[in-house]
């Protein structure tokens, strides 16, 4: 009764949210409803026919969910996820609520949803997952999250608490998820990548968990592929990376445009670009494998995945060609960086960085950004959102001529958009409500559709 | 006859574990503003292990780490670098301690554990744990009389109570924000050539004005007095930027 109360009560705000376009409804209604039983998502979750999977991380949380919710919907099964990103308990609860049916009960397959670090442990203990991804471990909003030390603990003990029969879905190539999966009673699936043609050889200067759990010893790399995630061990022996179940080869970027690789027998290609995103396919791929899919069939249906909101999201704009790119923390940042620059040749660009508080109040990481890189190849800069200036300084300490600080979106867009020939692509690298503001000014001028549509 | 540039040479105490807030930015100040000046910068990465080459040092720059990081840093610290540190200063050159690094050059540091770690007591003050981390945006009225502006601006994100003794004087006191320790309303300190910070933010990109500060007085030591001027506009609407969201009626939140 208390369920059907809540799931309705959830509902009704969802619907009326929608309507008076306070945005699409994606989290206050799980709050609503969790007020009135909160147990509701529990009760929800076990309605899922054949269970669900939960996804963490810094970063490649909301890319990877939509990979694996592609597949198993795919796979001709109905799949519930919290798909624009609202990732805290809520999110989901309200997810999961707008897919359950009058009767309060939850008319779905399967569960996808991505969670944030700090909420795992709740969603392992709520939803009871078939699978948990945990994808990487970066730095990130330490105003908000606090240290990463303490976060990896609590993704620890969430993992601890996983269901007998459930699978950890683990990236090897991170150091600080890897001593995560060692503690696990259970072997966890490791996922990673083998291919050191695409291998920096030096860390980058975002790089951070870099010594041993065990004797503290700074790790020695021998390849590393986005922020501190690479093939690493400890000068002393007492640890190393695990090798790999579930790896990558023969990997082949093209810009923005696509990624190519080879795992286990099979050949994957998918219109999503950077090597970021090859960690997010594997996820998925690995994944899939622990929840029954076919090799075959996943390589052939992530031909043709589209990416999510503000994840290489590409738009026409007055005869421009827009590329909407989430970049929020440094490890993220470099490698949106380093794809828009060294892959897709990108030459006009804007940045984006607000400090309210889904991006972090904290900006000083955009000193661990290698914006130099755009020195010399960038035609076009403008530093964009409401730490504009910071942005101005530290674009001119990286030695990169920028255009003035620009606050406003609308005006920011201008500039951008009268810098950038008709015909040519701009790049556009934001935190997340910057992203969100320039997208609210881009649905305005209907050049892109509101965020709940993608 | 080949000109031989004046030289002038940062010295990073472990880049790679007191790191954590944008430290890097502390460092590509200091060296950008000495090389506009003509100066050929120098960077030395001062790692764990022992180093012959602290004595070429003109600033030294200790930043903040985590937990996990601060423990390992803390046993090379005494081994290796508190010796040459102390000889470095006592001929001249200075030191930029945030957070991490500010905490472990006192007498000591206590964790939220309950741990207590002896610093190395360059400067006289002491760290006590907090319960509450202060987070957010500072402003700190500066009692440093050459600059100008008068003020400096930059985040805090720390729950270490830090309490000056007699010998070290406050860097400024707090406009905005919780500075040291949350009571006294002081912010940092100023002892010799040594000063130790809460702000990261950088601290530096947005108060070049402090950045220069440091780099004239290590610099005096050469008989240099004066440093050429810069375009700080860029720098100066950053800091005033944050000064002014502060004189809006709900305060620095309301403009977010």
């Amino acid at each position: 009764m208390r369920r059907t109360a809540a799931v309705w009560a959830g509902k009704a705000t969802g619907a009326l949210s929608r309507i008076s376009r306070r945005g699409g409804g994606t989290t206050l209604p799980g709050d609503v409803a969790r007020a009135i039983d909160p147990d509701v998502l529990r009760k929800l979750s076990r309605d899922l026919k054949h269970g669900a999977v939960v996804i963490t991380g810094t970063n490649g949380k909301t890319t990877t969910s939509r990979l694996i919710s592609w597949l198993l919907e795919g796979a001709g099964h109905s799949v519930v996820s919290n798909r624009a990103g609202a990732n805290l308990i809520f999110g989901a609860t309200a997810a999961a609520l707008e897919r359950a049916g009058v009767n309060g009960r939850l008319q779905a397959d399967w569960g996808v949803f991505e969670i944030d670090e700090a909420s795992l442990e709740r969603a392992v203990d709520e939803i009871q997952p078939r699978a948990a991804i945990v994808l990487n471990l970066f730095r990130d909003q330490l105003d908000r999250y606090g240290e990463l030390e303490s976060i990896a603990k609590r993704i620890e003990t969430a993992m601890s608490h996983l269901p007998e029969q459930s699978r950890a879905v683990l990236n090897a190539d991170d150091p600080r998820v890897a001593e995560i999966g060692m503690n696990l009673t259970r072997k966890p699936l490791w996922f990673g990548l083998d291919d050191t043609s695409v291998a920096m050889r030096e860390l980058p200067h975002a790089a951070d968990a870099r010594t041993c759990p065990r004797c503290g010893a700074s790790l020695q790399f021998d390849a590393v592929y986005v922020g501190h995630d690479g093939v690493y061990r400890c000068p002393n022996g007492d640890f190393a990376r695990p090798a790999p179940e579930i790896a990558a080869t023969h990997i082949v970027l093209t810009g923005f445009e696509s990624l190519a690789m080879d795992v286990d027998g099979a050949h994957i290609e998918l219109p999503l670009g950077g090597l970021y995103n090859c960690y997010n396919a594997l996820a998925a791929f690995a994944a899939a494998i622990s929840l029954g899919l076919d090799e075959a069939f996943i390589a052939d249906r992530l031909r043709s995945v589209r990416a999510a909101f503000g994840r290489q999201e590409r738009l026409e704009a007055g005869g421009r060609r827009l590329n909407l790119v989430l970049s929020k923390n440094p490890a993220g940042f470099n490698e949106t960086l380093r794809t828009a620059i060294d892959l897709a040749g990108g030459r006009y660009f804007l940045i984006g960085l607000n400090d309210r508080r889904a991006d972090g109040t904290d900006v000083s990481w955009i000193w661990d950004v290698d914006f130099e890189r755009l020195r010399g190849r960038a035609q076009v800069v403008v530093p964009a959102g409401n730490r504009a200036n910071d942005l101005a300084v530290r674009l001119k300490y990286a030695g990169v001529e920028g255009a003035p600080p620009e606050s406003d979106p609308a005006r920011a867009l201008n500039a951008l958009i009268s810098a950038t020939p008709t015909g040519e692509t701009a790049h556009l690298l934001c935190t997340y409500t910057a992203m969100l503001d320039l997208r609210t000014e881009l649905v305005r001028r209907g050049w892109a559709k509101p965020y709940w549509e993608t | 006859m080949a000109r031989h540039k004046k030289t002038f040479t940062v010295g990073w105490l472990y880049p790679d574990l007191m790191n954590i807030y944008g430290d890097r930015g502390n460092i590509l100040t200091l060296l950008k503003r000495a090389e506009w000046r003509d100066f050929e910068a120098r960077l030395i990465e001062l790692g764990r292990g022992s180093s012959k080459r602290m004595d070429e040092v003109d600033i030294f720059f200790f930043g903040g780490g985590q937990d996990r990081e601060q423990a390992l840093v803390y046993e090379d610290l005494l081994e290796t670098k508190q010796a040459p540190l102390e000889r470095a200063v006592t001929a001249g050159a200075g030191v930029l301690a945030v957070c991490g690094g500010y905490q472990l050059l006192g007498h000591y540091y206590q964790t939220g554990e309950g741990e207590r770690f002896p610093g190395i007591g360059m400067i006289d003050v002491r760290t006590d744990a907090g319960k509450r981390r202060f987070i957010g945006d500072v402003i700190v009225d500066t009692s440093l009389v050459d600059v100008q502006p008068p003020t400096l601006v930059g985040f805090e994100n720390h729950s270490g109570r830090t309490f000056l003794g007699p010998k070290a004087k406050p860097l400024g006191r707090v406009r905005m924000g919780f500075g040291n320790n949350g009571e006294d309303h002081t912010e940092g300190c100023l002892q010799g050539g040594v000063i130790g910070t809460y702000l990261h933010g950088s601290l530096l990109p947005k108060n070049p004005h402090l950045a220069d500060h440091l780099i004239r007085s290590v610099l005096k030591r050469r008989g240099i007095t004066e440093l050429a001027p810069l375009d700080d506009a860029a720098e100066l609407a950053a800091h005033e930027k944050i000064l002014a969201r502060a004189k809006t009626p709900d305060g620095p939140r309301a403009q977010r």
